[in-house]
């Protein structure tokens, strides 16, 4: 007889009311009971008597009731009691409870060393990445730059309309002077350039060895712009950039460290930089680097007052510090308004001129944000993939631990307080990872930073893991803890503890749905690390095929800065080593290929003159000597190449593709005359196109090539600072025997002068590896990250098969009883496996389309949607999902029938 | 020993010879004492638990296979224990009856009755 749910009478709705004033414990086991009860009594008393007899039979209940609810109530005060004096410090406060929690999962958890060795060590990996990544970006991007109220210094620079709003060229003497004296915005300004010199000390003894530094020169106070103190002695100041007056320097720490075995006597002492002496004035504390860690001189500018109105040389780089209350908007307009009188007042050389201002901070950081932004997205997606492996972990230690909560729960503990202690659990695991976390991140860091990629990051001696950092890692174990232990957590708490009692431990914990999705969310994650990494991967090996446009084998360089312009030198070198055994041919070049723009100047065509008031187009230029070519593989294409018969009286240039489809697309550019510079200040007089070379990938490999101008050196003789080039004899595909190439031309160039350092000995090879440094720094971080990815994603679905298995053993036992053949039974198990793994990898490609669009900035050659990649993807992830379903599909087959219905 | 408490007496007798649920524990119950003992739900309920607590009566894990009632329902059956409280408890009542006879307050038994009895 199952009663119709019928409108219930008035009479049982009271009674229930009145049954929630008994304690919940009694009421979870007895209250649907005795409302069940009173609705049959109520209803027998009213069908026999009408609603005075129900009414009596509900008032009878009454004093029952209320003696009921008093004596319940009066028992759980005991119980609670009873569990006080049993252990004394529960529920006196919350910090000792916190205290009996952490106890109690220490506990627990020595109870099961393994499971907790495997947790904190999985999750020291996961943790160990993430901390590394986190401190290059804190060094990097997060920290402010290690000058007074640095978010003020601001840093100012030229470009045009058409350039984004953070492009920074560099600006001339004459507009810094004007931006100096009519910008309001800033109360101080100063312009700097860095270069590389060498320097040689008075040695008492004589025969110090020159070496090859890095110094700045700068004018309008840099130093004091940044805020900065000396560490001791003083500053350069105006007068020392007064022409005649003596020349100063100040000195790094390491320097003064290396040079003067930090001896204080040194102020006044003489040092001969790039020829010339200068005096040292003071020495900078240990941490200062500007405008980066190289630096380890800074010296001031000394201009003629005729240079100081030049308007054509675009060298100096400028920082300013923004006046109090001064906005970053403030001072762009500010400068908006400067460059709108320059544009009318100097409209020759500023048609289109605007000044850009950033944060001092982002400049010198540049676009390295989005690279490391990947990584940490990586890194955190493996974090969360640890994560969802620990929760199955917890889930399965749940299953054994549903009797020991049950018990907890019946001799008193609330839900609350139950999910409390499992969470305080999953925290000290999480915690203890950490630990780990921060010995394998600073391995991590350290690793990463000796890898020489690095070297490409801006600000790395700001690295390392500091207070944020710890906080970092620590604030991500603490999330991840809660993360992996919420849903066991909540599972046990919630499960009913009587049943829980009456199963005891052969219990079925459910829980099967949430580790699928676990397992489902794990193998996504999966696929959003490996569709990144395949990107990258494709990117590289796209990049990578691209010919950089130089013949590569066989070519080593080194490069030479002269103090004073030498044309006898250089040709006496080339010579020299020219007729070295196994030297093919050598030649020597302003930059090589493939390391950047480098410098440029205005290009002129002479019979298509610019309009006055208009800037004429910048392009870059390469002074050479005429073996350049054929000494770098770079092909003639049309006209001829430079020979000795190119001097300065009839100047002949040679232009690169790139240059004559931008200029002449549909003409001829041979016998064209042009020339560099301002009119009235010319590189050389004007010279004739005489040849048209192939392209080179200047600009990197993942840019189209740079339209170049190459000038023979004899054409411009000042020329002071060179790579040579040298091919050598011999099979082509192997680089031996270039060191001691190397070793005989460094003994040519110290022959003809032994002060010149000889810097940057690289094979032509590795100097295109380093071009494309950042790439594989991404790259190979990010596989290593899918690696791991997939490596845990596979322990998941290995481990949720298991689980899922070992649960239905009986059924499995049965119905290999019954007769199902073991591939069937196999593959019911691998089928399960496998609709997981589609399932994720659907969610996966999905995810990863939207995700990968991100990084498309970073990619070459393919889209961020590029379907070799997905589905190589997909395969690979299926591939291992199933490898991972084989062991559990075998086992399920070898149940046997006997064993599995025992079992019980 | 304690005097076990009416309304538990009554459920041990109930359930020694049936497996019953808490409205059909009542009704036996008020049967057999001809409506002398009525329990309510509450007062039926503060026995159950005391009793399961104690041991002496425990929920069944299955519903009988013939009941078709509201599923919602669960039955309670008598343990070992149970019954040998029952007996003491029948036992001291029995006592406390023969001491009644002794003193002429209740006839004594004739031995056909007790033939009748056994």
């Amino acid at each position: 007889m199952i009663p119709a749910v019928v409108r219930q009478p008035f009479a049982v709705s009271l009674y229930r009311l009145a049954l929630r004033a008994l304690p919940y414990r009694f009421r979870l086991e007895y209250a649907e009971q005795m409302q069940l009860v009173f609705a049959d009594l109520h209803r027998d008393a009213t069908r026999d008597g009408g609603w005075r007899r129900g009414l009596r039979q509900f008032l009878a209940e009454l004093p029952g009731l209320a003696r009921l609810i008093e004596r319940e109530h009066r028992e759980a005060r005991h119980a609670r009691a009873a569990a006080r004096v049993h252990n004394p410090r529960e529920n006196s406060d919350m910090l000792d409870s916190v205290i009996l929690d952490l106890r109690f999962a220490l506990r627990s958890l020595r109870k099961s060393p393994g499971f907790a060795v495997i947790a904190v060590l999985t999750l020291g990996l996961g943790f160990g990445a993430n901390t590394a990544i986190f401190s290059i970006i804190n060094g990097v991007l997060l920290k402010p730059l290690a000058f007074a109220e640095s978010e003020r210094l601001v840093a100012l620079g030229e470009g045009t309309q058409a350039d984004p709003p953070n492009t920074l060229d560099g600006t001339t003497p004459g507009s810094f002077f004007d931006w100096k004296a009519q910008a309001t915005a800033f109360s101080g300004i100063a312009a700097f350039t860095t270069g590389r010199t060498s320097l040689t000390r008075a040695c008492p003894q004589g025969g110090c060895e020159p070496e090859s530094v890095v110094f700045s020169s700068s004018t309008g106070g840099l130093l004091n712009v940044l805020g900065v103190q000396p560490f001791f002695g003083r500053m350069p100041i105006a007068t020392d950039e007064v022409p005649g007056q003596p020349e100063v320097v100040v000195l790094s720490h390491g320097l003064w460290r290396r040079l003067f075995g930090e001896d204080r006597a040194v102020l006044g002492r003489t040092l001969t930089l790039g020829g010339r002496a200068r005096t040292v004035i003071g020495v900078m504390p240990p941490g200062f680097r500007f405008p980066d860690g190289t630096v380890e001189l800074w010296t001031a500018m000394q201009m003629t007052p005729e240079f100081r109105t030049n308007r054509d040389q675009y060298y100096l780089q400028v920082v300013a510090r923004l006046k109090p209350e001064v906005t970053m908007e403030r001072a762009r307009a500010d400068m908006e308004t400067v460059a709108a009188r320059l544009r009318s007042e100097w409209a020759q050389y500023n048609t289109d001129l605007r000044i850009n201002a950033v944060a001092l901070r982002e400049s010198v950081v540049g676009d390295v944000g989005p690279r490391l932004y990947i990584l940490q997205g990586a890194v955190a997606l493996v974090l969360l993939i640890t994560c969802a492996n620990l929760g199955n972990l917890l889930l399965a230690r749940a299953a054994a631990r549903r009797r020991e909560i049950a018990v907890r729960q019946a001799l008193g503990a609330g839900r609350g307080r139950v999910v409390r202690q499992l969470l305080t659990e999953s925290i000290v695991l999480a915690v203890a990872g950490g630990a780990v976390g921060i010995v394998l991140g600073k391995g991590f860091l350290r690793l990463l930073l000796a890898s020489q990629s690095a070297a490409n990051l801006p600000r790395v001696e700001d690295i390392r893991l500091d207070p944020t950092v710890l906080a970092f890692t620590f604030a991500i174990a603490v999330a991840a803890g809660i993360a992996f232990g919420i849903a066991p957590a909540l599972q046990l708490a919630g499960s009913r503890s009587s049943e829980a009692l009456r199963q005891g431990s052969r219990g079925n914990t459910g829980g099967g749905g949430v580790r699928s999705v676990l397992v489902v969310s794990e193998l996504a994650l999966a696929v959003v690390l490996l569709a990144g990494a395949g990107l990258l991967l494709r990117s590289f090996a796209l990049l990578q095929q691209v010919d950089s446009g130089v013949r590569t084998d066989r070519l080593v360089t080194f490069s030479v800065r002269l103090p004073t312009p030498n044309p006898t030198f250089v040709s006496t070198s080339l010579e020299r080593i020219g007729a070295l055994p196994g030297v093919r041919s050598v030649a020597v070049v302003s930059q090589l290929p493939v390391t950047g723009r480098g410098i440029g100047a205005w290009f002129n065509i002479i019979d298509r003159p610019t309009p006055a008031n208009e800037t004429p187009p910048g392009e870059a230029y390469r002074v050479v000597t005429p073996e350049f070519f054929a000494t770098t593989g770079v092909p003639l294409r049309r006209g001829r190449l430079f020979t000795s018969a190119d001097r300065l009286e009839a100047p002949a240039v040679i232009i690169n593709e790139a240059l004559a489809r931008k200029y002449w697309p549909n003409d001829d550019p041979l016998g064209k005359l042009i020339y560099l510079g301002a009119p009235d200040n010319r590189l050389f007089q004007q010279g004739t196109i005489a040849g048209v070379v192939g392209d080179t990938r200047d600009g990197g490999l993942g840019a189209e090539p740079l339209p170049i101008v190459y000038i023979p050196l004899a054409v411009m003789p000042a020329w002071p600072e060179f790579s040579y080039v040298i091919r050598m004899a011999g099979d082509p595909g192997s680089d031996l025997g270039l060191g001691s190439i190397v070793a005989s031309a460094r003994r040519e160039i110290r022959a003809l002068d032994p002060t010149l350092p000889i810097r940057n000995v690289q094979t032509m090879n590795e100097v295109l590896r380093d071009s494309v440094a950042p790439q594989r720094f991404s790259m190979t971080l990010l596989s290593v990250f899918a690696g791991l990815a997939l490596v845990m994603a596979a322990l998941g679905v290995f481990g949720v098969l298991s689980f899922l298995v070992s649960q239905r053993t009986r059924e499995l036992g049965i119905r290999i009883a019954l007769g199902a053949a073991p591939g069937r039974v196999r593959a019911m198990v691998v089928g399960q496996g496998m609709r997981l793994a589609l399932m994720g990898v659907g969610v996966g490609v999905v995810g990863a389309l939207a995700a990968t669009r991100l990084m498309s900035s970073q990619l070459f050659g393919v889209t961020s949607s590029d379907p070799v990649t997905y589905v190589a993807v997909s395969v690979l992830l299926i591939g291992i999902a199933g490898i991972a379903t084989y062991l559990p599909a075998r086992r399920a087959t070898r149940v046997d029938p006997m064993v599995a219905l025992r079992a019980e | 020993m304690t005097p076990l408490t009416i309304p538990v007496f009554q459920i041990l007798l109930s359930l020694l010879g049936d497996e019953l649920h808490g409205y059909a524990l009542i009704r036996d119950i008020r049967e057999r004492t001809a409506d002398e003992v009525r329990l309510t739900a509450s007062t039926l309920y503060a026995a159950i638990k005391r009793m399961v607590d104690a041991g002496l009566i425990e929920e069944l894990e299955h519903r009988p296979r013939q009941a078709k009632d509201d599923p919602r329902r669960r039955y309670y059956r008598i343990t070992a224990a149970g019954r040998a409280v029952a007996r003491e408890e029948a036992r001291r009542l029995e006592r406390l009856t023969a001491m009644a006879r002794e003193k002429r307050l209740l006839p004594s038994l004739r031995p056909s009755s007790v033939q009748k009895g056994s």
